[in-house]
């Protein structure tokens, strides 16, 4: 063998590297018609958030339409919340800390609002809810941020203390914010109440050891799941009801319960990280099982991790994270349990909150 | 900056460059090798009985390789899990096996982490280091540790330290290094040979790095081009090393070392927010030591080791949102490992050998609900070694014993397995240039304290990882005159297959994951080695390494998975490496490169969750020169010549185009 041909078998290396390589695919962008819009969490340190889209009109799916819209830009890590509000969309960004405005008709950008501490610390952002042209956050730096849409900047920050907060409810000018201090090593057992127009704390009520999602009912309860205390291993993990207006606990009972949604006299309580793989049907009252399963023609549904309601025409969609390494699928029933369709989020991962675009 | 770190490897350039002292090496390495300890003796990785590869010192200078977890990277069969720069853990798995099923051996005795079950390649510098050895399923050498056995695949670094050279004469080195990206590695060694067959060797070694190199966040409209941050890298490292040969030829080592760093830890890109503040420190002492002996005309052999260590670790993260100030977790790990082993040639060509090694470890940590666990683990090897002149079978077995204790909760029950191995090969003439090799070995990994007793994520009803290995190939060795005058080639193919895979999977808690034994996978690969050297007139000399590794990694759990049938994580079907050189009287200069195809980041094979492959291209020329009766080499490298953008795990950027200077002094 002499030096050539070394040279080329150094080459031929070099070249089967290059024929390795694959393009990645790209899709047109759809444009914003009534459908609903999917946010994907992706996971965490991927920056793999992404946002599916089912158009009512052509009955199809696309995901990643931030992406397609925005020339390629990602929303970036760990998407948890969204809502649209004012023709915007509000995404809410707990990794990359920050919450997207997006135009909710063309899909474009219109800015990061970045959530940072006075020392640049990540506040990461956690759930959305709008109320009189202000965007309301939770964040696990323990403060609700007050967004002005206009501005686009956050002009006021409702301090809940040193713990975490999760999901928030508004009951007339009230908001309820959970404060599950899940980072702590104690957990909190709490729900601040806040007076929306003077945006303060009026009081904290005890709900529950390590609270995470809630839900509100028209007559001014909150449903709340709690635990389990990993701890002392002796708390599992509970539903629990509030009555806002005795500041009372009315109702505990040991269930396992991931995201939980009240609508139209029910609730619908999905499975998420525990318990049974359905979306179960439960009574507001005793928390009684209605249906242990929502879904009654038989589709199958992996892993339920959240339930979303159509207010419009009470359709129920289920989105479904599989193993929350693989791509989701969303599913849409009618409020009897039946079909209407589905789709897949591929290549997005762990689909949860779903909106509707009019 | 793997880039910007130095290339460790020069140190001993001054040693090893001249043909004549090249030679004269060689000598005494033949005439020494009764008395040398096995870790020692010349490689021979073309004729070993299992697959076998070695990166001696001469080419360890030749390639970018800062740390051995860098040097690995130029091994056939091997991913090197690395994530940038020279504090970025690095982590190396064999034939797709996983870092927990490789042993890495320190001067012959095993290194181990009951916490995570894997070593972090990036603390091992080579400037000290002889030979980096890589065999597939067990050691060549009969007389070796039980616990040598218990891996799949076995990395061993040997340092300078023990060389036979160390009795003889007294030397010394001294050597910095200088890089991009604020990168500065002054090193010093000593060796006393001292009276009545005694050498006393101490050597120290500093690593000082900003490590902010630049990269490109690709994120369509919100690209932009930044620099890594919180990277700064400080470690020491020193070794006080004793070295005795008895009257009888018996050998006895001391080595005392230890190991301190802190490090930013940069993590992972994370678009929008470039916010880094989190920190590692460590810190690692242990005290080893070999006795070794034959006795009985050479017939009888026996070996004691023994190791302590305790290693400490904390990780800072002041942003972790909790109401105490952050996360400042404390573990403190503690090892003490006694090992016996014995070999007898029963017949002429028959070599028996057992060897039975214990070891028990400890856990502290300032986490709450920590469980405090500790390990008993026990060994017990016996092998058949049948050597004809032209074949060999060799056959083991190994019993491992395995018990846990907690201070709370359950511990994972008591492992008690025997797991086998066989190899043979052999020639069909004296003079073919052809060999055979063949191997089988099963093998376990026992789950670690992270898998079993991590705060809401362990899983103590875990079971250990199985693994199996077949294994065929062939070696053609043979040398020449002219131009070429060595020609090595070596191919393999292996299926690997590994069940009760331990993986994460969600599950538990709203923010953990859970460890199951959950995966299958299926590995077929075929591993291609060639070295070549020869000589283009008496004063030009080239050498030349390639390397290339087919693999298909599958994933083979559920059929009705979409991942059945993909592609493990972050495996490539294509990778290799290729290294030449060229000697000029005090000149050589060199050129090398490695590539890695498309791997995937998740077990779904879309192309999404794809990255891309890349190709890193570094030089190097460097020039002795003699001052009397010293040396001094100067070294400069230019490391990923085309400033190749790239990630080996994804959102974990590598340094782009970098350079080091590095100056070696020593005696002769």
């Amino acid at each position: 063998m002499n030096q050539n041909r070394i040279i080329l078998l150094v080459t031929l290396l070099v070249a089967g590297l290059a024929s390795c390589k694959k393009d990645k695919d790209d899709t047109q962008a759809p444009k914003i018609t009534p459908g609903v819009l999917v946010l994907c969490e992706g996971l965490a340190n991927k920056n793999n958030s992404m946002l599916s889209y089912y158009s009512f009109s052509t009955q199809t799916a696309s995901t990643d339409l931030f992406a397609n819209t925005n020339a390629g830009t990602g929303l970036g890590d760990t998407g948890n919340d969204m809502v649209i509000y004012g023709g915007k969309m509000y995404i809410v960004m707990n990794v990359s800390s920050v919450v997207t405005v997006v135009d909710a008709h063309t899909g474009l950008k219109i800015k990061n609002i970045d959530f940072l501490k006075s020392d640049g610390a990540p506040r990461q952002p956690r759930y959305v809810i709008p109320y009189k042209s202000k965007i309301l956050v939770s964040d696990w730096d323990g403060k609700v941020a007050v967004i002005d849409t206009t501005g686009l900047t956050i002009e006021q920050d409702i301090n809940l203390g040193k713990t975490n907060l999760e999901q928030m409810a508004i009951i007339g000018d009230k908001l309820y914010v959970v404060n599950s201090g899940a980072l702590n090593t104690v957990n909190d057992s709490t729900v601040s109440e806040i007076n929306l127009n003077t945006m303060t704390e009026t009081r904290k009520i005890t709900v529950g050891y390590n609270p995470g999602y809630m839900t509100a009912d028209e007559a001014g309860n909150l449903y709340i799941t709690c635990g389990p205390d990993y701890n002392t291993g002796t708390l599992g993990a509970r539903l629990v009801k509030v009555s806002t207006a005795s500041n009372s606990v009315l109702k505990v009972a040991d269930t396992s319960v991931g995201r939980i949604k009240y609508y139209n006299g029910a609730l619908y309580a999905a499975s998420s990280y525990e318990g049974v793989k359905t979306v179960r049907k439960l009574s507001t009252t005793d928390f009684s099982q209605q249906s242990p399963n929502f879904v009654t023609d038989g589709t199958v549904i992996v892993n339920p991790y959240n339930v979303n309601v159509n207010p419009d025409n009470d359709d129920v969609y289920i989105t479904d994270a599989k193993d929350y390494k693989t791509s989701g699928e969303v599913f849409c029933f009618d409020k009897n349990g039946k079909i209407k369709f589905s789709f897949s989020t591929t290549p997005a991962v762990n689909p949860s909150t779903v909106v509707f675009v009019k | 900056m793997k880039t910007a770190l130095i290339i460790s490897a020069f140190l001993g350039v001054g040693l090893l460059l001249p043909a004549a002292l090249v030679a004269q090496q060689k000598d005494s390495v033949i005439t020494l090798e009764k008395v040398t300890v096995g870790s020692q003796k010349k490689k021979q990785p073309f004729t070993a009985i299992t697959p076998a590869q070695s990166l001696n010192r001469q080419t360890l200078q030749q390639i970018n390789a800062p740390s051995v977890g860098d040097a690995a990277r130029f091994f056939s069969g091997v991913l090197v899990k690395d994530y940038g720069g020279v504090g970025g853990l690095k982590t190396i798995s064999v034939r797709s096996l996983g870092a927990q099923h490789t042993g890495i051996n320190y001067d012959g005795i095993p290194v181990s982490d009951a916490q995570t079950g894997q070593i972090d390649l990036s603390k091992y510098s080579v400037t000290f280091v002889q030979s980096i050895d890589l065999q597939q399923a067990n050691a060549q050498t009969v007389l070796q540790p039980a616990r040598a056995y218990a891996a799949a695949a076995v990395l061993s670094i040997n340092t300078l330290s023990f060389s036979t050279e160390a009795l003889q004469r007294n030397r010394w080195q001294a050597g910095l290094r200088a890089g991009s990206f604020g990168l500065w590695q002054p090193s010093a060694g000593i060796n006393l040979a001292l009276p009545k067959q005694m050498a006393l060797g101490i050597n120290a070694e500093g690593v000082f790095s900003k490590g902010n190199y630049p990269y490109y966040v690709d994120n369509g409209s919100s690209s932009l081009n930044t620099k890594r941050k919180n990277t700064d890298v400080q470690s020491f490292q020193g070794e006080i090393n004793m070295l005795k040969q008895f009257a009888d030829s018996a050998t006895w080592q001391v080595k005392l070392s230890g190991y301190n760093s802190s490090r930013g830890l940069p993590g992972a890109v994370t678009f929008y927010n470039e916010r880094s503040v989190q920190h590692l420190w460590n810190e690692d002492y242990y005290v080893q030591s070999r006795y070794r002996k034959f006795f009985n005309h050479n017939n009888t052999g026996l070996l004691i080791s023994a190791k302590a260590t305790r290693s400490y670790t904390r990780y800072r993260d002041p942003d972790y949102q909790n109401n105490s100030g952050g996360l400042d977790n404390r573990y403190t790990q503690y090892e003490y490992y006694l090992s016996a082993a014995v070999s007898q040639i029963v017949l002429e060509h028959l070599t028996v050998s057992a060897s039975s090694d214990a070891a028990y470890s400890k856990l502290n940590a300032n986490v709450v609900g920590f469980v405090y666990p500790e390990r008993k683990s026990f060994w017990n090897s016996m092998a058949l070694n049948y050597t004809r002149p032209l074949w060999q079978l060799n056959g083991s077995a190994l019993l491992t014993t395995i018990n846990d204790e907690v201070k709370t909760g359950p511990a994972a029950s008591t492992i008690n397995k025997l797991t086998p191995s066989f190899a043979f090969n052999g020639k069909l003439t004296a003079h073919s240039p052809f060999m055979l090799r063949l191997f089988y070995k099963h093998v376990f990994r026992m789950p670690s304290f992270d898998d079993l007793y991590y705060r809401l994520i362990g899983n103590t009803s875990l079971h250990p990882e199985y693994a199996r290995q077949y294994n065929i190939g062939v070696v053609y060795a043979t040398a020449m005159k002219g131009v070429v005058k060595h020609l090595q080639l070596s191919a393999d193919a292996y299926y690997n297959s590994i069940r009760d895979k331990i993986v994460a999977v969600p599950g538990k808690t709203l923010f953990g994951w859970t460890m199951l034994n959950l995966g299958k996978v299926s590995i077929k690969g075929v591993d291609v080695t060639a070295e070549i050297d020869g000589a283009f007139s008496e004063q030009v000399n080239w050498f030349t390494r390639l390397n290339y590794t087919f693999q298909h990694a599958l994933d083979v759990t559920d059929p009705t998975s979409v991942t059945y049938k993909n592609r493990i994580l972050y495996t490539p079907d294509h990778s290799g490496s290729a290294l030449a050189s060229v000697n000029y009287r005090q000149w050589t200069a060199g050129y090398s490169l490695l590539f890695s195809g498309i791997r995937y980041d998740l077990g779904e094979n879309n192309p999404h969750n794809q990255i891309e492959g890349w190709g890193i291209h570094d030089v190097f020329v460097s020039r002795r020169f003699n001052i009397k009766q010293y040396a001094l080499q100067v070294k400069g490298e230019l490391n990923n010549l085309t400033d190749q953008k790239y990630d080996v795990v994804r959102f974990f950027p590598m340094p782009g185009r970098s350079w080091k200077i590095s100056l070696l002094f020593n005696n002769l």
